[in-house]
């Protein structure tokens, strides 16, 4: 091999590990591009509002602009295998759904934490347990340590992707919407 | 020094010692140089703050049984308590614990006909402890544990409903939970806590504790808002105490470094049955401060653990309802290899001396008879609990040599009729059967990391002392931050005990202090 395949090839490989680097942290923060604006006027369904030129979706989706999260479901059934909810950040169903910023964050600030009292108005803890008592290996939204008073930030982060808190000590693979 | 300057080296000092680079250099620093330290615990006596961000009598880190108990009893000797937590939920070990509860004499053993004393108690865990253990200490557990689970019954109103057995005590003394949790016990705690109108406050970090030019203990830096494991979170605040401040804070069996210096066998390799955050950054705190640790490198090993699932899970509730009922067989040759009801440490060494897992189990008397059924649901759910419709399919499922397997259960089936066992003295219970009905379940057993004996040097007043062997003022602790109680074994059972009998003492003493300021 030449001196000079060397020098080529050197940089393509830093490309690669530069690339992988920056997929990684990709799906790790779960938001493609730069941050998003967080434009608190925008219409819920007007992605570029705040995603600006981003390609949030594939180029064969339907205009969302005037969308509600209603609107969503004709397509994106709840329980189906085209549900939103794991998929989409918590925060952009509950904007489409008509929970905007201020709904959560008094002050419109997204670093004003939003305690769990405000999540149990509308997501009542018993009756969620309730709801997923089936699901496999254990119910999600109870337990023999906490029962149901287990703060629903631990798992379901809003402007981050989620976390399953149960597995730092159980190997339970749940898919945290 | 300014104040600043002082608070800085602290700091970078803990920082070293937390950090693995550091862990070498500590190791050396072991024999003369945690000298040092306390040189060091007492320069930081001028670093007081400029301004106290919360004041009460009493400030309790950690939210366990220990703490718990400590802040009712403060509370309601009259003092002002607060209790802070790191992580973001309360309750530490306590809370994912079996809720096995030994004491001495109780209403469960009564109604079982079980003759016990604390004189037997104590002896068992002076046995067990290779008599390391602080005599004064164990005797002050065992002469008041029944007291302290009467407390937990009649005023906390958590409910004990079952008697159980553990390897190493000569007796059923183990008063366990109505759900084989010590949720049952803790989560009750915390409510009659927060009833007292002592707050609890998660995501609170303790960094430091503050001394005054004299060395007492006068208050504590925290770091409020803290993410768990991030150490860049939170923000800084102090908080002063009045009285006394009472670690209870926990062991380290999750503290890979820290538990590595005291043995090194206990790499990563290892797993932990302990919540993540069973580290020991505040006992190392304590230290720097002058308060003395003892017997740090006895770290318990869990010999009832499985490989076949994370953390503590289902197979400990499994094998020690069985210890006693049925055999532990080694499946390189199909035989037994150790007194099943041996205590942990005995049986642990046993295992890692083989070298790979062994198997315990039961038939189709024994196991719906002994085990919790949850347990049992969730293990077999799991596949980390295994069931066989004869002896030969689990020999066959574990490559064991099938004759040499079937002929070793026909001899302990003879151990268990005549009530004594020949080849390693386990105990056997009266009501105990052979193991001849099918099915058979079966489980693999691995140790993992579970208990640290070792911690700060206390007396019967729970008041740690510090490495002038003088009392440390200001500074009380309980629990398993604690060390010297256990000696080189802690009992099963014992540790719920421990917990409540020091935690109670040190919320007592603590309040009975005269305030500093
Ligand atoms: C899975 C399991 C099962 C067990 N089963 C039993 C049993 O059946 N019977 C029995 O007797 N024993 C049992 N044990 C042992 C027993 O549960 C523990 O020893 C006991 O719970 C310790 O209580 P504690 O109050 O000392 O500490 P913990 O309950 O661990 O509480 C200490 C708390 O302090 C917090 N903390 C630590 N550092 C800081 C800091 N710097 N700032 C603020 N907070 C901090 C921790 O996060 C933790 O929440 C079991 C242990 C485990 C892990």
């Amino acid at each position: 091999m030449t001196g000079k395949h060397n020098i080529m090839r050197l940089p393509a490989a830093w490309f690669i590990v530069l690339g992988l680097v920056f997929a990684a942290l990709l799906i790790y923060v779960g938001t493609p591009m730069a941050a998003p604006k967080q434009v608190k006027s925008a219409k819920p369904g007007d992605c570029a509002a705040c995603h600006g030129q981003e390609k949030v979706f594939s180029p064969s989706h339907v205009d969302t602009k005037a969308m509600t999260y209603k609107d969503c479901l004709g397509c994106h059934e709840k329980a189906g295998p085209q549900k939103l909810e794991g998929k989409l950040p918590g925060s952009h169903i509950h904007q489409l759904g008509g929970i905007t910023c201020v709904k959560c964050h008094e002050s419109g600030q997204k670093e004003e934490e939003v305690a769990m009292d405000k999540c149990v108005v509308c997501h009542n803890a018993d009756k969620l347990a309730e709801k997923t008592a089936k699901v496999k290996p254990e119910n999600p939204h109870t337990s023999p340590h906490y029962g149901t008073t287990l703060d629903c930030n631990l798992c379901h982060h809003q402007h981050k992707k989620s976390e399953n808190f149960c597995a730092q000590c159980h190997k339970y693979d749940f898919v945290v919407p | 020094m300014n104040d600043d300057a002082q608070q800085k080296k602290g700091l970078t000092r803990r920082n070293f010692l937390k950090s693995a680079g550091g862990v070498a250099a500590v190791a050396g620093m072991a024999a003369g140089g945690l000298a040092a330290g306390v040189r060091e615990g007492s320069a930081a006596a001028g670093s007081m703050p400029k301004k106290w961000d919360g004041t009460y009598d009493v400030v309790i880190i950690g939210s366990g049984f220990a703490g718990l108990a400590a802040a009712m009893e403060a509370k309601n000797a009259g003092a002002s308590a607060v209790v802070i937590e790191k992580m973001a939920v309360h309750g530490g070990n306590s809370i994912i614990n079996g809720g096995d509860f030994c004491a001495p004499g109780t209403r469960l053993q009564k109604e079982a006909g079980v003759q016990d004393s604390p004189d037997l108690m104590y002896n068992d865990m002076m046995k067990a402890g290779l008599y390391l253990n602080h005599p004064e200490l164990a005797r002050t557990l065992a002469d008041q544990a029944k007291d302290a689970l009467e407390w937990c019954e009649n005023y906390v109103g958590a409910k004990f409903t079952r008697l159980n057995f553990h390897g190493g005590h000569s007796v059923k003394r183990a008063n366990q939970t109505v759900n084989a949790s010590g949720s049952e016990l803790v989560n009750k705690m915390l409510a009659k806590t927060r009833a007292l109108g002592v707050a609890v406050q998660t995501r609170t970090k303790m960094e430091r504790m503050i001394a005054d030019k004299d060395g007492r203990i006068v208050g504590i830096e925290v770091k409020t808002g803290y993410r768990f494991p991030d150490e860049k979170s939170g923000k800084t605040a102090y908080i002063k105490a009045r009285k006394a401040v009472i670690l209870t804070s926990g062991g380290f069996s999750n503290d890979v470094p820290l538990r590595r210096i005291e043995d090194p066998r206990l790499t990563e390799k290892f797993e932990s049955t302990n919540q993540p955050g069973a580290t020991g950054e505040a006992l190392l705190a304590a230290c720097l401060a002058g308060a003395m640790d003892v017997q740090m490198d006895w770290i318990q090993l869990g010999p009832w653990t499985s490989p076949d699932e994370k953390g503590f899970g289902n197979v400990p509730l499994f094998c020690e309802r069985l210890v006693g009922y049925g055999p532990m067989i080694d499946p390189a040759k199909g035989k037994r290899f150790f007194k099943e009801t041996g205590n942990r440490k005995e049986r642990a060494d046993a295992i890692i001396l083989l070298g790979h897992p062994v198997i315990i189990m039961g038939d189709s008397y024994a196991v719906p008879k002994q085990v919790f059924p949850r347990a049992l649901e969730k293990g077999l759910e799991s596949g980390a609990v295994k069931k066989f419709d004869s002896l030969e399919a689990l020999a066959k499922n574990y490559a064991m040599p099938v004759e040499a397997f079937k002929q070793e259960i026909a001899r302990w089936n003879s151990f268990v009729e005549k009530k004594k066992d020949s080849d390693f003295d386990c105990m056997i219970f009266p009501d105990a059967r052979p193991t001849v009905t099918p099915p058979f379940y079966a489980a693999r057993l691995w140790p993992k990391v579970h208990h640290t004996m070792g911690g700060l040097v206390i007396d019967t007043n729970a008041q740690v002392f510090g490495f002038d062997l003088k009392p440390l003022k200001g500074l009380y602790a309980a629990g398993e931050v604690t060390g010297g109680v256990h000696g080189a074994v802690r009992l099963g059972g014992v540790a719920m005990a421990d917990c409540v009998v020091f935690g109670r003492i040190a919320g007592k003493n603590a309040a009975k202090e005269t305030a500093w300021g």
